[in-house]
C-alpha cells in the first residue's frame, strides 16, 4: 500500500499562500540577480540604487504614486470581472478608449474646470464601457470567450489612438510626435506632481470592496462566479450580472485612462497606456479577488515599474520590466497551486490506511 | 483583375503562413487539454532569435531551427508550470507572453530596424508554379509554403483522426481521468504536445522574420499570436480547417495591403485594424448566426482543466 505524503485541498489557506508567494518573489529576484550578474551588472549595487531612488527619495515616492493610480483602477477592473469568473484582458484597450473620450471632450468643449473635469470623467468611464460592450454582449448572449475578444480590441484601440494623434488631433502647436496638444484642463495636484486622482482611485477601490462584500448585487456576483449553475437555480439573473460587471470593469479601466490623460500625461499620446492594462491583470492576480488587496498589489507593481526607470538609467532596456513581471507572475501561479497541498502523516502499513 | 487576384493570393498565402503555423501548434496543445496563451510571446522570441542567428550564421535554415528550438524551450517552461505543477493555465500563459515579449525586446535591442539579409529566397516549382492564380501563390514563393499549407496540416489531421495515438491524444483532452485509467500517460502527453505547440509558435516567429517581414522591431508580432488563438476556436480545433482559416485571414491582411497600394480613401490605420476586427467578427458571428455550430465546434471537454489523479 503506497502512502501519499501530500494531499490536495480544494482551497488553500491564506497563510500558506502568502508564505509561498514570498518564496516565489524571492526566487524570481534571485533568478533576476543571477541574470544581471551574468550580463555584467552588479545586482547588489543595482538593488541599493533602486531602493534609494524609489522609496528613499521624494521624486521616487511621487513617481510611485503616479504609477499606482492607473494600476489601482485597472487592477480593480480585472478583479471585479474575476469575481464573476471572467477575465478582462482588454483593460489596455479600455484605458485608451477612456483616454480618447476624455481627450475628445477636452479638445471639443470649453468651459470652467469644475464643469470640464466631471464631463471628462463621465466621458472616460463611458469610453471604457463602450469598448467592452461587444465582448460583454458576445459573452452574455453567445458564450464567446471573453479573453480573446477583449484582447483583440486592445490592438484596435491602440491603432485608433495612433490614428487620432497623427491625424485629426495631432499637435499643431508644438509639433510633438504621435501626440495631441497639451490639454487645457487638468486634475489639480495635491502633493508634488501627484494629482487628486490618486486618493480618488483609493476611495473607489475601497468603495468597490464594500459594494462587493456588503450589497445584494455584490453577493449575487460572487455566487455567479463561484457556481453559475447554482446561481441560476437560485434565481439570480446571471446574464444581467455578467453584463453589469463587465461594463463596470470597462468603466474602471476607462477612468484610469481619463486620470492618466488629465492628471499625469496631460495629452493623448501613442503608447501612453504603458502596459497598465496588462499589468492590471498581474495586480488582480496578486490581489486574489479581493478589492482591498488591490492596494498593496498595486503598490508592489508600481515599485517594480519605478525600478524600471532606474534600470533604464543603467543601460538596461525598459522592456526587461515586462519580462521580470512575467517571471514573477509565473512563479506566483506555481506557488499558489503548491499552497493547495498539505503534508499528510503517513501511517504504518498496519491497520486501515484511509 | 487576374493580376490583382494573383497578387492578393500571393500576399495572403505569405501572411497566412505565420498564423497557420502558430494556430496548428495551438490545436495540438488544446486538443490535449491545455490552453497556451503564451503563443504571442513565443512567436516574438522565435522571431528575434531567428534574426540574431542569421546575422552571424547566414543560413535561413539554421535561423529557423534556432527559432523552433527556442519556441520548444519556451513551451517547456510554460508546460512545466501549467502541466507539471498544474498551476492556472491562464496565468502561466500570460506570464509566458510577458516574458517572451520582454525578453525578445531586450535581446533584439541592437538588431532593431536592421533589414535581415539572409532570408528564404524565391523558389518556383516547375509546371506547378505556372498554374493560373494559385501557381505563383503556392508554388512560386518560398520553400516553406508547401510544408505549412499541405504537409503539416495533413500529417496532423492523419495522426489525430486516423491513428490510435491520435485517439489517445484526444482522449486526454476530453476525459483525462478515463484516459489515465486506460493507461495513457496523461502528463507526458500534455507536456510533449504543449512543447511541440511551442516549437511551432517559435517556428511561426522565425517564418515571420525570415520570409514575410524581414526586419526585427519591437511589437512586430502585433497580436498574431492572439489571432492564432482565436482561429483555433473559430476552426473548432481541427487542423485542416485551422489552416484554411489562416489563409482566409491572410486574405484579410492582403486586402489592407491592396487598399494601401491602390490609395483607397481610408486611412492606413483603419486598414490595419481589419485583421483584428475580422477576427472578432469570425469568432462572434458564427455562434450567433448558427447555434448548432456551438456543439459541432465545441472545445475539448477538459480544456484548461488541470488533471489531478488523486481527486478523481
Amino acid at each position: 500500500m503506497a502512502t501519499r505524503a501530500f494531499q490536495r485541498l480544494p482551497t488553500a489557506p491564506a497563510g500558506r499562500i502568502l508564505a509561498l508567494r514570498l518564496v516565489a518573489i524571492a526566487l524570481s529576484l534571485c533568478i533576476i540577480a543571477g541574470v544581471l550578474a551574468l550580463s555584467g551588472h552588479s545586482p547588489v549595487m543595482l538593488a541599493e540604487l533602486i531602493l534609494r531612488s524609489t522609496l528613499g527619495s521624494r521624486f521616487g515616492l511621487e513617481d510611485l504614486m503616479l504609477f499606482m493610480c492607473p494600476l489601482l483602477l485597472t487592477g480593480a477592473a480585472v478583479t471585479v470581472c474575476g469575481t464573476i469568473g471572467l477575465w478582462n484582458i482588454g483593460a489596455e484597450g479600455q484605458f485608451y478608449a477612456g483616454a480618447i473620450a476624455a481627450t475628445g471632450v477636452a479638445l471639443g468643449l470649453h468651459g470652467p474646470v469644475l464643469v470640464m473635469l466631471p464631463l471628462m470623467t463621465i466621458a472616460g468611464i463611458l469610453g471604457g464601457m463602450a469598448w467592452i460592450t461587444v465582448p460583454t454582449l458576445a459573452r452574455a448572449y453567445a458564450g464567446v470567450n471573453e479573453i480573446i475578444t477583449t484582447l483583440l480590441l486592445n490592438f484596435i484601440a491602440s491603432l485608433l489612438t495612433y490614428y487620432l494623434t497623427t491625424g485629426p488631433w495631432r499637435d499643431r502647436i508644438s509639433g510633438a510626435q504621435v501626440s495631441t496638444q497639451r490639454l487645457s484642463v487638468s486634475i489639480p495636484e495635491m502633493w508634488g506632481i501627484v494629482h487628486w486622482g490618486f486618493p480618488v482611485a483609493i476611495m473607489i477601490v475601497v468603495g468597490l470592496a464594500l459594494i462587493l462584500s456588503r450589497t445584494r448585487w455584490g453577493y449575487e456576483i460572487c455566487i455567479g462566479g463561484a457556481n453559475p449553475e447554482a446561481a441560476r437555480y437560485a434565481g439570480i439573473p446571471v446574464r444581467l450580472r455578467i453584463i453589469s460587471v463587465m461594463l463596470l470593469s470597462g468603466g474602471l479601466a476607462g477612468l484610469a485612462g481619463m486620470f492618466e490623460v488629465a492628471g499625469t500625461v496631460h495629452r493623448l499620446q501613442g503608447g501612453m497606456a504603458n502596459n497598465f492594462g496588462y499589468l492590471g491583470i498581474v495586480v488582480a492576480v496578486l490581489a486574489r479577488g479581493s478589492c482591498l488587496n488591490v492596494i498593496p498589489a498595486a503598490l508592489l507593481m508600481a515599485l517594480i515599474l519605478d525600478s524600471g526607470i532606474v534600470m533604464q538609467t543603467q543601460q538596461l532596456s525598459a522592456s526587461v520590466i515586462l519580462a521580470i513581471t512575467g517571471l514573477i507572475l509565473f512563479m506566483i501561479a506555481i506557488g499558489d497551486e503548491l499552497a493547495h497541498y498539505r503534508p499528510v502523516a503517513t501511517t504504518p502499513a498496519k491497520g486501515k490506511a484511509s | 483583375m487576374i493580376m490583382l487576384l494573383t497578387g492578393m493570393l500571393a500576399t495572403a498565402v505569405l501572411a497566412g503562413g505565420v498564423l497557420a503555423l502558430a494556430a496548428l501548434g495551438e490545436v495540438l496543445a488544446e486538443r490535449v487539454g491545455v490552453t497556451n496563451l503564451g503563443v504571442e510571446g513565443l512567436m516574438a522570441l522565435g522571431a528575434v532569435t531567428a534574426v540574431m542567428t542569421v546575422s552571424s550564421v547566414h543560413s535561413p535554415w539554421v535561423g529557423l531551427l534556432v527559432a523552433i528550438m527556442v519556441g520548444a524551450v519556451g513551451g517547456m517552461v510554460f508546460a512545466f508550470g501549467a502541466v507539471v505543477m498544474r498551476a492556472n493555465q491562464v496565468l502561466c500563459g500570460l506570464a509566458t507572453t510577458f516574458m517572451g515579449l520582454g525578453l525578445s525586446t531586450a535581446l533584439g535591442h541592437s538588431y532593431a530596424g536592421q533589414p535581415v539579409e539572409t532570408t528564404f529566397g524565391h523558389v518556383s516549382i516547375p509546371l506547378l508554379s505556372s498554374l493560373p492564380i494559385i501557381g505563383p501563390a503556392l508554388f512560386g514563393q518560398n520553400i516553406l509554403i508547401i510544408p505549412i499549407y499541405l504537409l503539416l496540416p495533413l500529417a496532423v489531421h492523419f495522426i489525430m483522426f486516423r491513428t490510435r495515438h491520435g485517439l489517445n491524444m484526444r482522449a486526454v483532452g476530453e476525459n483525462p481521468a478515463a484516459a489515465d485509467a486506460a493507461g495513457i500517460p496523461v502528463m507526458a502527453m500534455r507536456f510533449w504536445y504543449v512543447t511541440l505547440g511551442g516549437a511551432m509558435a517559435g517556428m511561426a516567429g522565425g517564418y515571420l522574420t525570415l520570409t514575410y517581414v524581414p526586419v526585427w522591431s519591437e511589437g512586430m508580432v502585433a497580436g498574431r499570436g492572439w489571432i492564432a488563438l482565436a482561429l483555433v476556436i473559430f476552426a473548432g480545433y481541427r487542423p485542416i480547417i485551422v489552416t484554411l482559416s489562416a489563409l482566409l485571414f491572410g486574405l484579410v491582411t492582403a486586402l489592407s495591403f491592396v487598399g494601401q497600394a491602390h490609395n483607397w480613401p481610408i486611412d492606413p490605420a483603419f486598414l490595419n485594424m481589419l485583421p483584428y476586427i475580422g477576427t472578432m467578427a469570425f469568432i462572434i458571428v458564427p455562434v450567433v448566426v448558427w447555434h448548432r455550430m456551438r456543439r459541432v465546434m465545441a472545445a475539448p471537454a477538459a480544456l484548461a482543466q488541470p488533471y489531478y489523479r488523486d481527486v478523481r
